[in-house]
């Protein structure tokens, strides 16, 4: 079950591999899901490695499991309204019940739904019993309150506690059949007999009511944030090409803690001591690889290589956590970089060149610009970046045969040694730098 | 795991919805929590209320620079093995001259290797059923060290040095084990594989309410709000390191031993400024923005 489910995620970048659908499933046996939003939050412990990916996951979810697709640019409300999952659901739901409610309200209800979670049921179960105890009189009330309900469906509360794994496994199943008849108006798991706490499948616990529970809170926050989709860090990393490359690096790299017996000051002092030899130890230490990337993130001409640089960049910032600084420029760089990508931060380039010549600095870049923005200024600056730091490479995302169409990038490749961005010229980048040491 | 029973916090701590469930769901499957967050919003304290409120023992693993396995898991002595090894030659020689004194190895055997065998906490925490095992700030330990877990993590097995002692457990009395991160680098995937994972949202101002009131319950609300109020400001205008909750705590606590009047002028002024704000371009841009409100009081105060 859920084979497709790994895929439907790849299309949000989002990597589900075996482990995560087996743990699912052991989730599943240890009663850990009970509804949609304890699907959703058990999966997102086993998905979500990273903040940034939280965003994603909650668009792929929806997508892969409610059949809402939010469209670039679409907040999420808006999606939900136009989708058929919801119209089916207020169908089932509420019929033909017309009620005064906007469709904020209409939204945040179906989010309350979707992401009520089995925790939040049991809570309001608690919160009865307890109530039950401090008043004796209420057999009478919960009759009348039962003869009500099922005209206010919202009161209506599932538990799905009895409900055992092949009945779960069942509806899932089912569930995913309907997926593929998508346009014959199949529904998801809200509305009909999926796992909705409010479907007409379920043992509903009469007379509770949920009372804008915490989960829907989330999703309206996360899909209403821009800050969940922040444009440079959409990237998944899977391309162990470059971990390859990289690997290279590592041969020069790192300075680590380990200790290690000093055998020959081991022997000495067991000698001084007249043969009582007690083991030394000392701290292995390697040379320290310190990293400047100094990153084009401007212009159209980069826009299609992007994702290959955050990719590089992601991967970098995992090997040199300590000493990678990473600094911005447009286009080319002239008497200043700067330390932010949105290129608000200015850096001077003296600065720049006061660090430590020790530095190993890769510019990464496809070096094409109109041939008036090359001027003395930006040639002085790559020159004295070339001086001062011993180690420089330029990274070029564009294939070589390219390279010799633009002026600009054949000018700049004559200044500074030029390598296409791919492990092989990495490696060879690495190869050169650690040459001139 | 013998309790796998869901705890969402105690009376000294409010923990989020959240956390409280991918906390639960870590210990239903056995397998460790991952905590990433800013620092300063309560990663460290759920392990630790959840050990006392649950009456447990606590193990702890304070990650650096200079961690490794063996200091994490076990090490094997070779300075007392050697002293040992050479007492009783001493005291073979001892014996031959006569002399009936004999040097004490303290109990220890030299043909036992376990005896110089020295527990890091994972092994105690593994040979404890039901404890609780916290490795805080993993991401300052070298690389190797998260990717030297891995066979432990998913195994639940640790072997010890030289004396190949094997020390396991079951799924069943496997410790809660709670990792912290404050994302200074990456983890390996492979190691964040074997996680559940959670990333700590920072809390938002009615959050924040509650969890003053645990903190600090006796505060007014009058002084609360209006820290609350310069608090989220300081958060929003671009701070290179904005104030967390762990710094409006301390604010807090500072400016309660002041009368509630005291206080809101001491708040309004910024008053203790220095447990919010950590660098010195920070402070520029703070008295920049709020300088005049600040002048103004100091005015009146002195």
């Amino acid at each position: 079950m859920f084979t497709k489910l790994p895929e439907a995620f790849k299309k949000f970048d989002l990597s589900v591999d075996v482990r995560a659908l087996l743990l699912l499933q052991k989730a599943m046996d240890r009663g850990l899901v009970k509804t949609i939003g304890d699907l959703y939050n058990v999966l997102r412990t086993f998905i979500i490695k990273d903040p940034e990916h939280i965003g994603p996951y909650t668009k792929a979810f929806y997508s892969y499991f409610l059949d809402i697709n939010i469209r670039p640019n679409e907040r999420l409300n808006d999606a939900i309204l136009r989708s058929q999952t919801f119209e089916q659901w207020k169908e089932v739901n509420f019929g033909r019940i017309e009620e005064d409610i906007t469709p904020e309200e209409w939204v945040n209800r179906f989010l309350d739904q979707v992401h009520l979670t089995h925790y939040d049921i049991k809570e309001v179960l608690d919160g009865k019993e307890l109530w039950d105890k401090d008043k004796g009189d209420l057999a009478d009330e919960q009759e009348q309150n039962q003869e009500e309900t099922p005209n206010r469906p919202l009161d209506r509360m599932a538990d799905y506690s009895d409900l055992s794994l092949e009945e779960l496994m069942q509806r899932m199943e089912e569930v995913m059949k309907q997926q593929q008849s998508q346009h014959s108006g199949g529904s998801h798991w809200v509305g009909t007999g999926g796992i909705s706490p409010y479907g007409h499948g379920g043992a509903a616990k009469d007379g509770i009511r949920v009372g804008g529970s915490g989960g829907g809170k989330m999703a309206r926050k996360v899909l209403g944030d821009s800050n969940y989709f922040p444009v440079d860090l959409d990237a998944v990393l899977n391309d162990n090409n470059i971990d390859a490359a990289l690997a290279s690096l590592k041969g020069i790299v790192e300075e680590t803690a380990q200790e290690i017996l000093d055998v020959k000051e081991t022997i000495e002092k067991g000698l001084e001591r007249g043969g009582l030899f007690i083991p030394e130890i000392k701290n292995e230490t390697f040379d320290k690889l310190q990293v400047l990337l100094v990153i084009d993130n401007g212009g159209y001409s980069m826009h299609p290589y992007i994702k290959a640089v955050q990719t590089l960049f992601r991967k970098m910032k995992t090997r040199f956590a300590h000493d990678l600084e990473t600094y911005y420029f447009h286009n080319t760089v002239y008497r200043q970089v700067f330390s932010d990508s949105q290129r608000r931060k200015v850096l001077p380039i003296e600065r720049l060149l006061s660090k430590d010549p020790n530095y190993h600095v890769f510019f990464i870049g496809d070096a094409a610009m109109a041939p008036y923005e090359l001027d003395r200024t930006s040639l002085n600056t790559y020159a004295d970046i070339k001086d001062h730091f011993k180690k420089v490479a330029w990274l070029n995302p564009e294939p070589i045969k390219f390279w010799n169409g633009t002026l600009s990038t054949q000018i700049i490749k004559e200044l500074l040694p030029m390598y296409p961005l791919t492990p092989k010229g990495i490696e060879e980048a690495v190869l050169e730098m650690n040459r001139k040491k | 795991m013998a309790d796998t029973t869901f705890w969402d916090g105690s009376d000294h701590y409010l923990c989020d919805k959240e956390l409280a469930q991918a906390f639960h769901i870590a210990r239903t499957l056995g397998m460790p929590l991952l905590i990433e967050g800013e620092p300063g919003t309560g990663k460290t304290e759920l392990p630790l209320q959840y050990a006392a409120s649950q009456q447990t023992e606590m193990f702890v693993y304070p990650a650096g620079s200079k961690s490794n396995v063996e200091q994490f898991v076990a090490k094997f002595d070779h300075v007392k093995y050697l002293r040992d090894s050479q007492i009783e030659i001493l005291n073979a020689q001892r014996n031959e001259k006569g002399l009936d004194t004999k040097l004490s190895s303290g109990g220890r055997d030299t043909e036992n290797l376990s005896d110089y065998v020295v527990m890091g906490p994972a092994t105690k925490a593994f040979s404890q059923p039901n404890s609780v095992l916290l490795i805080d700030e993993i991401d300052k330990a070298p690389r190797e060290f998260p990717n030297d877990l891995l066979y432990a993590l998913s195994h639940r097995k640790f072997i010890l040095p030289e004396s190949g002692k094997v020390i396991e457990t079951t799924e069943k009395d496997m410790p809660t084990i709670v990792i912290t991160s404050n994302r200074e680098q990456e983890l390996p995937t492979a190691f964040k594989g074997r996680c559940i994972y959670h990333y700590i949202q920072f809390p938002d101002a009615e959050k924040m309410r509650l969890i003053v009131s645990k903190h600090h319950p006796k505060v007014s609300n009058k002084i609360v709000e209006s820290c609350l109020d310069i608090f989220y400001q300081l958060r929003r205008i671009g701070l290179e390191r904005a104030p967390t909750t762990r710094e409006l705590l301390n604010w807090l606590r500072y400016v309660k031993t002041f009368s509630t009047q005291e206080a809101l002028s001491k708040i309004n002024a910024l008053d203790g400024l220095g447990t919010l704000i950590k660098t010195q371009a920070d402070l520029e841009r703070v008295q920049r923005q709020f300088g005049n409100a600040s002048e103004q009081s100091f005015g009146t105060l002195n």
